[in-house]
């Protein structure tokens, strides 16, 4: 495979236009983009009526919140998780796909400027 | 003509006719062919109309063709056609006659209107669907698809046993809704449970999907599961249980998916998630609900395809579906990140994407029906979808850390596999009607409402700003080289271990055994030696003396049986 540095005028134009993403300080953009659009998301809430089915539903913000938190939850129980079923790839012998490289035959591995 | 055939049939010919043609385009052009006649006569089939077929006593339904499966049986031939324009650069007869079979199975089952010709099917989806496992030809995919194929057989020999107990209680073979309560239904219930990947009863797929060849993972995530998720929808709606375990096959796998490495066992948990939506749609088993089951069961195929085929055209680039040794693939292979992409939305379930348009009608169906705590537990599992699949799959592929590979976009075959079902997730998303014009029952629902749209994109956009914070702080688990044990742990390493131990101590009884006769025995020669040897006591006088010893034993038995006779 080709090193780090590849001459971004001979990648795909789509692929050129991506590069912004790893600009200095994009990440940090599209963060705070983010971060403003779900403040203006649970200001719509205050926009329009909620009819939902249950009370929870109709308090400002909830569904911002719920999926805050519980994602938050979620992937810190994985990372506990993890510690508990977390073994190495040849855990299972030599048998096993997960120690085995995918055979050759059957992939076409080509460099983008091959 | 087209409609006397049952369309299972056509994919069998087609099978055959396969091996009357080269290699090369023109089986590239049949494996297409047969899909797109087959949806066509299904198509234009007469709902309500049956096909019978005289069996010993029984009356087979070949073709019971009705809405329900009228719309698995098309989608079906849409996912047979998209995999084998995914797979048209394969030139492995078992894999495209496997194929074929495999999808004209899922088919026949699907139509099947008794439970007799839904056996033969079941056990011909198992039979046909090992092959596109063992065609990776590694000693790791035999292994796995050894494993793959006795649960598989298994479940259809449960559901034989099942229909044999069902049909001495009632005398009926039809396939039609059942009530849980006799042994009979619920063997058959298992065995549909196994193929729907229930908790506890899911590890083949984890198991087995990440370990098919690259095409083949796309054709497999297609049937086998979404034909059991029809045989509970045709057999078992309404029956409560399934709601619980549908709830709980939603949340146990995105702690999995989370933490695992291979991505495309990331996918294999995600589907089993998403499974757990259809299941419970079933198991609350309103018209509506059904409608959400059939429509996300629909949707799912193609965006879970999408998502296979992305991972498989990065595999087939690099070698390799690891998180840990992906990413920033994006500069090289921007249309297939585009792709997953738009997988990774419909998945999620963003407004515009066709997983709003059908998961949130089961979430409705729930909230209707007041299951608070389901209704919580479904929105916390579309969170956890967003961040496995929605989140980890383009995200660690084609962004994060700069991997250094620089492959080149797949084929063009590939790329038109991926337009087309991205496109298909975009429109039904876009434009539902016409995929509810085709579910089973009338459609009484708006997607787009506004407290719809802003709280599902609350929901999503906060989960991603959680996300966000948690990799800036470096919270979020990295994505490390490693295996995870789950339930298959219980029979790939504690198993074996047990018959190991178990094996030991038996072979030490036996052995003991064996030593201690063999000790006996030879202190018994040696005794005999010792007595009657050369050297022995008897052999002394012999052969008179102890001639005249046994005359005189017999002499002293026979006065004994004479004086108590």
């Amino acid at each position: 495979m080709s090193d780090h540095e590849t001459d971004p005028s001979k990648l795909p134009a789509l692929g050129r236009m991506l590069l912004w993403v790893d600009k200095p300080g994009s990440a940090n953009k599209i963060f705070w983009a983010l971060a403003v659009v779900c403040g203006l998301l649970f200001l719509a809430d205050f926009t329009f009526e909620k009819h939902g089915y249950f009370d929870v539903e109709n308090l400002p913000g909830f569904f911002g919140a719920y999926g805050f938190i519980m994602f938050t939850g979620l992937v810190l129980a994985a990372k506990g998780l993890r510690v508990l079923i977390k073994r190495d790839e040849d855990f299972y012998g030599d048998k096993a796909v997960d120690r085995e490289e995918y055979p050759e035959s059957g992939l076409d591995k080509v460099d983008h400027d091959a | 003509m087209l409609d006397q055939i049952p369309t299972a049939f056509l994919f069998f010919a087609g099978a055959i006719a396969l091996f009357a043609l080269p290699q090369g385009r023109l089986r590239g052009a049949l494996l297409l062919i047969v899909p797109i006649i087959a949806a066509w006569q299904v198509w234009g089939l007469e709902i309500g109309s049956h096909q019978t077929m005289g069996f010993f006593n029984f009356e087979l339904d070949l073709m019971r063709v009705d809405k329900l499966s009228r719309i698995f049986g098309l989608i079906f031939c849409l996912a047979a056609f998209l995999g084998n324009l995914y797979a048209w650069h394969v030139r492995d007869t078992v894999q495209q006659v496997a194929a074929l079979l495999y999808a004209g199975s899922a088919i026949g089952a699907v139509f099947a209107g008794d439970l007799i010709t839904l056996f033969f099917y079941w056990e011909g989806t198992a039979i046909a669907s090992v092959f596109l496992i063992w065609a990776r030809r590694t000693e790791g995919a035999f292994h796995t698809g050894m494993r793959y194929l006795v649960i598989q057989i298994g479940s259809g020999v449960i559901l034989i046993a099942g229909v044999a107990l069902y049909y001495r209680d009632t005398g009926s073979i039809a396939f039609e809704n059942m009530t849980l309560g006799s042994l009979g239904t619920w063997l058959i219930f298992l065995s549909f449970g196994v193929k729907a990947a229930f908790p506890l009863l899911h590890n083949w797929l984890q198991d087995s999907y990440p370990a098919a060849t690259i095409t083949g993972t796309v054709i497999l995530s297609a049937f086998t599961t979404k034909l059991a998720i029809y045989a509970l929808a045709r057999g078992f709606a309404g029956t409560e249980i399934l709601i619980y375990i549908g709830v709980v096959m939603t949340l146990f796998p995105i702690f999995f998916a989370e933490i695992e490495n291979d991505l495309r066992r990331v996918l294999a948990y995600s589907l089993n998630n998403q499974l757990g939506f259809m299941i419970v749609g079933i198991g609350i088993g309103t018209e509506m609900a059904l409608n959400g089951t059939a429509s996300h069961a629909f949707a799912h195929i193609l965006y879970k395809a999408l998502l296979f085929m992305s991972v498989g055209a990065v595999m087939f680039r690099t070698g390799t579906s690891k998180a840990s040794e992906l990413g920033g693939l994006y500069r090289t292979m921007p249309k297939t990140a585009m792709f997953c992409l738009v997988g990774a939305a419909s998945i999620s379930a963003f407004p515009l994407f066709s997983g709003f348009v059908t998961k949130s009608i089961i979430l409705d169906q729930a909230a209707a029906g007041h299951m608070y705590i389901v209704w919580l537990a479904l929105v916390f599992a579309s969170a956890g979808v967003l961040s496995h699949s929605g989140i980890k799959i383009p995200f660690f592929m084609f962004f994060a850390h700069d991997s250094g590979m620089r492959p080149k976009e797949p084929p063009f075959h590939m790329l038109l596999a991926m337009g087309i079902t991205a496109a298909l997730c975009i429109a039904i998303g876009v434009y539902p009607e016409p995929l509810y014009a085709l579910l089973p029952y009338e459609v009484d629902f708006t997607p787009y409402t506004t407290s719809h749209v802003v709280g599902q994109l609350q929901l999503l956009l906060f989960a991603l700003l959680a996300f966000g914070i948690l990799m800036r702080t470096g919270i979020h688990p990295p994505e490390l080289r490693a295996v995870n044990l789950d339930a298959d742990w219980t029979y790939r390493w504690l198993l074996p271990r047990i018959i190991r131990r178990v094996a030991g101590v038996v072979g030490a009884i036996w052995n003991g055994t064996l030593a201690f006769l063999g000790i006996r025995i030879k202190s018994i020669i040696a005794g005999l030696h010792h007595s009657h040897g050369p050297e022995g006591r008897m052999a002394r006088a012999w052969p008179t003396g102890s001639m005249v010893i046994w005359i005189s034993v017999l002499l002293g038995a026979t006065l004994i049986v004479s004086f108590f006779g």
